[in-house]
């Protein structure tokens, strides 16, 4: 690369913002370490993207809190995380970008016709589909429009969060925006879900960069998660793992076993069924989990998990109807109900039972007289 | 199950001192023996076929006696280079010739990244060919000298 | 909505309600029931007959020395199994929270590990009771759907059990699904079959027990 010569590689906008060639490098191969990718691509990763020309990235959030992006900018690498969002690619974040109203969307139609079928549109917020999509509308188009439009010449979709990859927290019974995820609505692109509520800021560049460095969707799994971090749940990789083999669980918040770092699985942890890298790359650039500062996990990287019964639930205790309908008195209620009526078909069933004895000793009485 | 507290008064209040002596948790115990098999075997690469290798210690547990162990079997070697670019990089020659200890840490001090490659030079303390190439024409240009007197010079 | 959460809901609400309907039922219409008129005198008081009653429950929970040859081993890996089980359902940490979400107490229990090589010994001998069933002639004739289907409906339950603790054959949210589907299952069977011998065994041998003594042929 000479510079002058293609402004628009990877490598000078890097340059212009001061990460220098072995800066990237370094930051390269730390992102192939968390994929455990092996140690030589990080650096191919780097000489890649550096030589690329530089990838459009369109950005566009719908029914979302913006957790997401509040997470991916506030990454323990800012510098280049930011970056590689900022300038390498972002040509068009409601959030981020200095335009606004006319401009803002006439910058974003012009990066869509120039990179036609080559940029990557990267979605964050559920799509509501109610009252004709008028729960979301921008500049007078609904989201529903607006994602319909932009998926035509994406040549990917990153679905950013557990909104725009599962509906998140707006599908959640009752769904009252008629809300979908992404794939519910765009079904002819290649689409990959980063999931979590938020995820973590370094699996979202980190599927970001693979995906530019190799112009491939990466691995994925049945959920169309990166396979990378999504791979294992957060059981497996658990650091209090051993506290739940040897069956020592806290019982209470703040109780001995809780003060000990035992395991929560009794206070409703879903590490076993969620699927995430928490437990391994951490967040706030390592410094802890949900877990390891004493909550169970709540499974946000997971399909649905607002409907799957109280946080604080174990995952072996019934999770049916609404919250407080499985707090053990209502059961109890309920077994009771059920026992009161097997006690009225027991009486009735005795009941037949002794009539045809009776009968049967009268004939037998008539017999002998 | 206790019953569980419902006001945060209802929280007892205890202070502990810090915990002494922790536990040395699990790491690779025997596993600096296998490390080393794996570097012989990679440096019997590099030297068969000249191609470089790597090993991503972060992929590996290590306790701290793990580190010390691991330290003390690889020795230490003659080159010790400091890269700085976006916070520090170290990176130390070991006492087996063909294995470098690489430490990449980001413009915080936080460690990004820890491997042992296994190359003649570790590819980032290279320069590269296009920035070389670039470097070249911009001295050339500071010097106000042309191109083609630049290398007649340097045939003489 | 996925499996997990149907097997967890739904479903096990259905089976717990089949489950308590049935087995109440099933208890009061026997409770309720008369006995048949006895015309003889009695040849022992109330009091004593009572007390052959309870006696009839150990006495009968093992075979006279005479049959032991025969029936021993038998009786051994049941009771075996039995105490398998009862360890792997009341004294897993998993269980023991199912268990005091129902009850509203929790009890201590054993390490999961060690609940691991009982689940594995008690699957080994759950087999092995299945095989004799199938290889004794005289067991083999006396065999009916209840016999087979009562043994499957438990067996599925420690295999499912086990599958997902080892984390085999699937994801491991789909074998937990599939364990609690397992015990939904069990517990919708329950009533109907011959698994009722958990609540009416103790009631039955001591009823036949304080009725041989009334007639003054305990032994």
């Amino acid at each position: 690369m000479s510079i002058g010569n293609d402004e628009l590689t990877v490598g000078y906008m890097l340059m212009k913002h001061g990460v220098s060639r072995r800066g990237f490098i370094k930051y390269c191969t730390a992102v192939a370490s968390t994929m455990a990718l092996p140690p030589w691509m990080g650096p191919a990763m780097a000489e890649q993207l550096r030589s690329a020309a530089r990838p459009c990235v369109v950005y566009l959030s719908f029914q979302e809190c913006t957790g997401c992006l509040e997470s991916l900018t506030r990454s323990f690498a800012p510098t280049i995380e930011d970056l590689i969002f900022n300038t390498i690619s972002l040509d068009y974040n409601d959030t981020l970008m200095a335009a606004a109203g006319e401009a803002a969307e006439s910058a974003r139609a012009k990066a869509m016709k120039d990179n036609f079928g080559k940029y990557v549109l990267v979605v964050d917020g559920s799509v509501p589909t109610g009252a004709g999509g008028a729960y979301c509308t921008a500049g007078g188009r609904t989201a529903v429009e607006t994602l319909r439009e932009a998926a035509k010449g994406a040549a990917a979709i990153v679905c950013v969060g557990s909104c725009a990859a599962f509906g998140g927290i707006a599908f959640a019974d009752p769904n009252p925006t008629s809300a979908w995820p992404v794939s519910a609505i765009v079904e002819d692109k290649p689409i990959v879900n980063v999931s979590g509520c938020p995820p973590i800021p370094e699996v979202m560049t980190g599927t970001l960069l693979q995906f530019f460095s190799t112009g491939q969707v990466p691995d994925l799994d049945q959920h169309r998660r990166p396979k990378a971090f999504f791979g294992t749940t957060i059981h497996d990789r658990c650091y209090r793992r051993p506290f739940y083999d040897q069956g020592k669980f806290a019982k209470t918040f703040d109780d001995e076993g809780a003060r000990n770092g035992w395991c929560l699985y009794e206070l409703g942890c879903k590490g076993p069924t969620t699927y995430n890298a928490c437990a391994t790359l951490k967040w706030n650039g390592g410094v802890s989990f949900p877990i390891q500062s004493g909550h169970g996990c709540l499974g946000c990287a997971e399909p649905g998990f607002w409907d799957k019964g109280s946080f604080y639930s174990a995952l072996s205790t019934p999770a049916w109807g609404k919250a407080g309908e499985t707090a053990p008195h209502r059961v109890l209620e309920l077994t009771a109900g059920a026992a009161a009526v097997g006690a009225v078909l027991g009486a009735a069933s005795a009941g037949l039972s002794r009539l045809r004895q009776h009968e049967r000793e009268v004939d037998e009485d008539r017999t002998r007289s | 199950m206790a019953r569980p507290v419902s006001r945060l008064a209802e929280i007892p209040v205890r202070i502990e001192p810090a915990a002494q002596g922790a536990e040395p948790c699990a790491g690779l115990g025997g596993g600096v023996a296998a490390l080393l098999a794996e570097l012989a075997a990679l440096l019997a690469g590099l030297t068969d076929s000249g191609r470089p290798a790597a090993i991503d210690l972060r992929s590996l547990p290590m306790s701290p006696q793990d580190r010390g162990e691991l330290e003390r079997a690889l020795g230490e070697g003659e080159v010790r280079a400091t890269i700085q670019a976006d916070g520090v990089s170290i990176v130390r020659e070991t006492g087996i010739s063909g294995v470098w200890w690489v430490e990449h840490r980001n413009a915080r001090g936080e460690l990004m990244a820890e491997l042992l490659e296994v190359a003649h030079v570790p590819e980032i303390l290279a320069s590269s060919v296009d920035e070389v190439a670039a470097a070249a024409r911009a001295l050339q240009a500071r010097l106000g000298l042309s191109h083609a007197t630049m290398s007649a010079r340097s045939e003489t | 909505m996925d499996l997990l959460t149907f097997a967890r809901g739904p479903a096990l609400k259905a089976a717990l309600v089949i489950f308590c309907v049935g087995v109440v039922w099933r208890i009061a219409g026997f409770a309720l029931l008369r006995l048949r008129r006895d015309l003889n005198a009695p040849r022992a008081s109330i009091g004593k007959f009572m007390a052959g009653g309870l006696k009839a429950v150990g006495t009968r929970s093992w075979p006279h020395p005479e049959f032991i040859p025969r029936t021993g081993a038998g009786e051994a890996l049941g009771y075996s199994y039995h105490i398998g089980l009862f360890i792997v359902v009341l004294m897993f940490g998993p269980h023991i929270t199912f268990l005091g979400s129902l009850v509203g107490f929790t009890w201590p229990g054993l390490p999961s590990s060690l609940i691991t090589i009982v689940s594995v010994l008690t699957l080994t001998l759950f087999l092995a009771v299945l095989f004799r069933r199938l290889t004794h002639p005289v067991l083999r004739m006396l065999s009916n759907f209840d016999d087979y289907f009562s043994w499957l409906v438990t067996a599925l339950v420690l295999a499912t059990g086990l599958a997902a603790v080892a984390h085999i054959g699937a994801p491991y949210e789909r074998l937990l699904a599939w364990h609690i589907l397992s015990v939904d299952l069990l517990l919708v069977w329950f009533p109907f079959g011959k698994l009722m011998h958990a609540f009416y065994l103790v009631p039955s041998r001591a009823i036949n027990g304080a009725l041989l003594s009334r007639k003054g042929a305990i032994s």
